[in-house]
């Protein structure tokens, strides 16, 4: 694999490095822009947190606006008392077996409405009017029937996921080469084996594209969940901390929220890369 | 219209044929051919003229609207055995390897499993493709692409090729190369080949017959026998005086047509 294929990078590699920068290598360009990115954010986040440390600290009221040291020493308490992995656990794990849910679901009803035109359009307009109801809107009815366990934080976050995914399977199959069926159907393939072959490696893309997006949001699920009813967990705590108004609390809950979503979000981006690069680089 | 040599078993046959996708006019007119077993046939035309389609038909990738085709004494319902179809775009799939993509082809068939792997190497020795086994198509140019399609298709031991345009989208060089590459080939199995081309020099330098059509609606202008020696060197035929007239002649046909228009 490597010989050829390195042939024709280092030319067009040489042909670039005498435009740009003499001397340096695509790699080396490739890890100085890499460099370049994540001292970038850490100057960006610096400066983000500076100028909400210092505007409370001298133009606003730290009891209403929060206070970055106050939330790290806030944060940290939690880490030692406990507090943290009591809370966090149920919100992620509610908004992983949600999203796990939606795509056991979301994949084969995708698969169903774009392989069959009649189910597709007998669906469609419900599916529709059950999309742009405000699934938020939902949540007391999901307590109401699973109670104030776990169960109904993951169906919220299911309910809000599920859709992403059967949208994005759809999308995706609709987008496969027809060329590439019709090569199998030439040689008798059977649907089975289409579906195999053909439609299934062609959706990957799009199901790690749905999961991507499907993250954020079976987080905000889950915590939605928990915000209106339950006993634990970082929407709970967030919601606890406002009744009491413990703001410090309530911005610690926020940006532990926001930490985890970052990282659910790097973890996806690194397995994506890992599984696609190989097969589906374009 | 549609002599075959006397002697030559039916392959494929086309009787009457009708396509009419529902617009101003029709995609095929009343379109009658027949193709002979161990037959290489060339369908020469402008784009559009339906030539594609007519091979979707035989394939029952598509049906007529009127008319019959049958392969090898049977009515086309749906796909019928031992059709080997190869597409101008090379028709890969993009995320598997070289090897992968030539099983495709003997899991189709039904290879025994057991003798798959043995089967692979003879392709891509075949095909010259032996260094670039767990290369994926991306990584490769399009002449190579169009030989791992060959080499899916030879896998598949189809008793008749269906070829729409397949080496339509390769450099002059390439494309000559992978000509003889399918006359040698050919010329040591003679199965049927259906071979739909717009250039012209391609088709007499590789067929045993060439049928002519005109588009909109598609329908068949003209038949030559192309009488040229075999085996051919498809570099060496093209210097004969025979291949030039038999060029000029159809070259003839298709340009008169537009005139008249």
């Amino acid at each position: 694999m490597t010989t050829v294929y390195s042939a024709v990078e280092s030319v067009v590699v040489l042909g670039e490095a005498k435009r740009r920068a003499p001397g340096a290598t695509h790699a080396e360009r490739q890890r100085r822009e890499r460099w370049r990115v994540r001292i970038g954010r850490i100057v960006f986040a610096f400066f983000l947190i500076a100028a909400w440390e210092l505007g409370s600290r001298y133009l606003f009221d730290p009891f209403w606006a929060g206070q970055p040291s106050l939330v790290v020493e806030r944060v940290i308490e939690m880490i030692r008392n406990g507090d943290l992995w009591w809370h966090l656990l149920p919100t992620v794990g509610q908004a992983l077996t949600g999203l796990m849910l939606s795509l056991v679901v979301g994949v084969p009803l995708g698969i169903l409405f774009a392989s069959n035109k009649t189910v597709e359009k007998v669906i469609e307009p419900f599916f529709l009017g059950l999309y742009s109801v405000p699934r938020v809107a939902l949540a007391p009815l999901f307590i109401l029937w699973f109670g104030i366990g776990p169960s109904s934080k993951v169906v919220m976050a299911f309910s809000l996921v599920v859709f992403i995914v059967i949208l994005n399977t759809y999308e995706g199959i609709r987008g496969v080469d027809r060329d590439l069926i019709d090569m199998l159907r030439a040689m008798r393939a059977s649907r089975l084996y289409i579906l195999r072959k053909v439609i299934l490696p062609g959706i990957v893309p799009w199901i790690f594209a749905s999961v991507r997006v499907g993250v954020g949001l079976a987080l905000v699920g889950s915590v939605v969940g928990e915000l209106l009813g339950s006993n634990r967990g970082l929407g709970w705590y967030i919601e606890n901390a406002a009744a009491r108004i413990d703001v410090i609390g309530v911005f610690s809950g926020l940006v532990v929220l926001m930490i985890v979503g970052m990282l659910l979000n790097e973890i996806v981006k690194a397995v994506e890369m890992r599984l696609l690069r190989e097969r589906y680089a374009p | 219209m549609t002599t075959i040599d006397s002697g030559a078993t039916v392959a494929v046959s086309v009787q009457n044929v009708v396509m009419d996708y529902g617009g101003s006019t029709l995609a095929l007119a009343n379109i009658s051919l027949n193709l002979a077993e161990g037959e290489f046939l060339s369908i020469v035309g402008p784009s559009g003229c339906g030539k594609s389609t007519i091979l979707k038909l035989i394939s029952g990738l598509e049906r007529a609207s009127h008319g019959t085709v049958m392969v090898r004494g049977q009515r086309v319902e749906d796909t019928p055995p031992g059709i080997g179809f190869m597409f101008q775009r090379d028709a890969l799939l993009p995320w598997a390897t070289v090897s992968e993509n030539i099983a495709l082809g003997l899991e189709c068939a039904g290879y025994p499993v057991d003798r798959r792997p043995a089967r692979i190497q003879e392709l891509l020795h075949l095909t010259g493709l032996d260094r670039f086994a767990d290369f994926r198509p991306r990584a490769l140019s399009g002449g190579m692409r169009q030989r791992v399609a060959l080499g899916r298709i030879l896998a598949y031991a189809p008793e008749i090729y269906l070829m729409d345009e397949p080496f339509g989208a390769l450099d002059a060089q390439t494309k000559l190369s992978m000509g003889q590459e399918l006359l040698n080939i050919w010329s040591t199995s003679r199965k049927a080949i259906i071979f739909v081309t717009h250039d012209i020099e391609e088709a007499v330098s590789l067929s045993d017959r060439v049928i002519v059509m005109t588009g909109r609606p598609g329908r068949i202008k003209a038949e030559y026998r192309i009488d040229l020696e075999r085996p051919r060197d498809a570099r060496q035929v093209r210097k004969l005086a025979r291949f030039h007239e038999l060029v000029d002649a159809i070259w003839d046909d298709i340009t008169s047509e537009k005139v008249s228009h």
